[in-house]
């Protein structure tokens, strides 16, 4: 019900009139960050400058921008992901957090920033310590990392047999994620789940090149940086995901940080890590083979530097387009007998984790069933 | 739900018509507003909006559909605003 918005042109974004309000600037063009650096000697500037407020001059400026400008209402956005240039002020930020609306940010080569994430207003101490002692317990952590991978190994197979439907030959790969996924449940320790992840994984990637009908040199996954264009698509997607399943947890009582497939405290949010793993077939994985197969995605839409590949910004707005269509796709759901969408699948996966710790419910990971 | 909402207020009202329905649906051009809105909170709409009109002298005109699916939606001339989420 609610929309994501994407913002890729360079403005201000404001609170006016109780509502979100997006300027964009006149010069539209963005420089890379190291030029822009050097170009700007930020030392020639009087202090001043900085100091003055900008509000005045903004309110002069203001006729001249009203006809470019948007309104956004508030009530129909779900989060913000900002790819572009944008400035904001701390009024924005207030009025973003008494929405409950989470911002994330993407840099300049298209990679996760952060995110601005509003006060917690759904915190339940109760499902804390659940969640925690589900963690620390190496007997109940492992329950749940290995439904994570079942999920996952059992969507990608999904992914492999609409191929194999469609006379392409992946009995070989089948046969082995298929091995893995029986695997799973002799698994004694998270490591060496990790370990059959891995290396499904590794196969999984392997038979992309049958799956893509354009010549493609995929080998191996590759990130930091990515190394050519799956890579960077795959790269792309995947944080796109995380930061979606964030948005989602955001939304309920759970708290983010507390993972059990990938080690909690590293880097991110590990927990949105966790969840996004069941989805990255789903979701990333289709959008990537339909870009490709359907060269909707060509050569110059990506950037190559010295030993990496990245999207650009015509690219990267493909994709997130792409995604979003895919987000709000809906599909009748069996045991709620409703049509509901895919981002509302997540949700319902972390409503079904908690229900898992409090003890309510077994998590079952969501796997395909059509 | 999707609402087409049409408004006509006096100019001093109508301000603050415009700017009360900025934050629930999108505006298309002058004195027209649309969007997908959720009944709860289309209810509220209704509510608030008959505290800021005179009813002896302003109108407000909505069409409410369940989804999209059901109408066509086309433009001719220019487009006063867009209604992309992608920006």
């Amino acid at each position: 019900m609610k929309k994501n918005f994407y913002i890729f042109t360079n403005g201000i974004l404001k609170r006016k009139d109780n509502t979100i309000c997006f300027e964009p600037f006149i010069n539209q063009e963005t420089q890379k960050p190291s030029k822009l650096l050097e170009q700007t000697d930020l030392t020639n500037i009087p202090e001043e400058e900085f100091l003055i407020d900008n509000d005045e001059i903004e309110d002069e400026k203001e006729n001249q921008n009203a006809k470019t400008r948007k309104f956004i209402p508030v009530e129909s956005i779900d989060s913000i992901y900002c790819f572009g240039e944008h400035r904001f002020n701390t009024k924005f930020l207030n009025f973003l957090s008494q929405s409950q609306i989470p911002l994330h940010i993407f840099n300049y080569y298209g990679f996760y920033t952060g995110t601005f994430y509003p006060r917690e207003t759904q915190v339940s101490g109760k499902l804390l310590i659940a969640q925690v002692q589900h963690f620390l317990d190496e007997e109940k952590r492992l329950t749940i990392a290995k439904e994570f991978i079942r999920g996952s190994l059992f969507n990608m197979i999904k992914n492999l047999q609409y191929y194999n439907n469609r006379q392409k030959d992946l009995s070989y790969f089948i046969d082995y994620l298929t091995n893995a996924l029986k695997k799973v449940d002799e698994v004694k320790s998270v490591e060496e789940l990790m370990g059959i992840e891995g290396s499904a994984r590794k196969n999984y990637y392997e038979s992309w090149h049958l799956i893509i009908n354009q010549p493609i040199d995929f080998q191996k996954r590759e990130k930091q940086p990515p190394s050519n264009p799956v890579n960077a698509l795959i790269s792309f997607g995947n944080s796109l995901l995380y930061t979606t399943v964030l948005g989602e947890i955001y939304r309920n009582q759970l708290n983010p940080t507390i993972s059990y497939l990938h080690t909690p405290g590293e880097r991110r949010f590990s927990l949105s890590l966790d969840i996004a793993e069941v989805f990255k077939p789903l979701i990333v994985d289709r959008i990537i083979f339909a870009l490709l197969n359907k060269n909707i995605i060509k050569q110059d839409d990506f950037e190559f530097h010295l030993n990496s590949c990245l999207l650009n910004e015509n690219g990267r707005k493909i994709f997130v387009k792409e995604y979003d269509e895919k987000l709000s796709t809906t599909i009748k759901h069996r045991k709620l007998n409703r049509s509901i969408s895919y981002q509302t699948l997540i949700r319902y996966e972390c409503y079904k984790l908690i229900k898992h710790l409090l003890d309510a419910e077994e998590y079952q990971s969501f796997k395909i069933w059509w | 739900m999707y609402v087409i909402l049409v408004y006509d207020a006096a100019p001093k009202r109508g301000q603050k018509v415009l700017k009360f329905l900025r934050k629930k649906l999108n505006w298309v051009q002058n004195s027209v507003f649309e969007g997908d809105i959720t009944e709860a909170s289309f209810m509220e709409l209704k509510k608030e909006i008959e505290q800021l009109i005179d009813k002896k002298y302003d109108s407000i005109i909505y069409y409410v559909f369940d989804s999209k699916n059901y109408f066509e939606r086309g433009i001719i001339g220019l487009e006063k605003s867009n209604l992309d989420t992608i920006i």
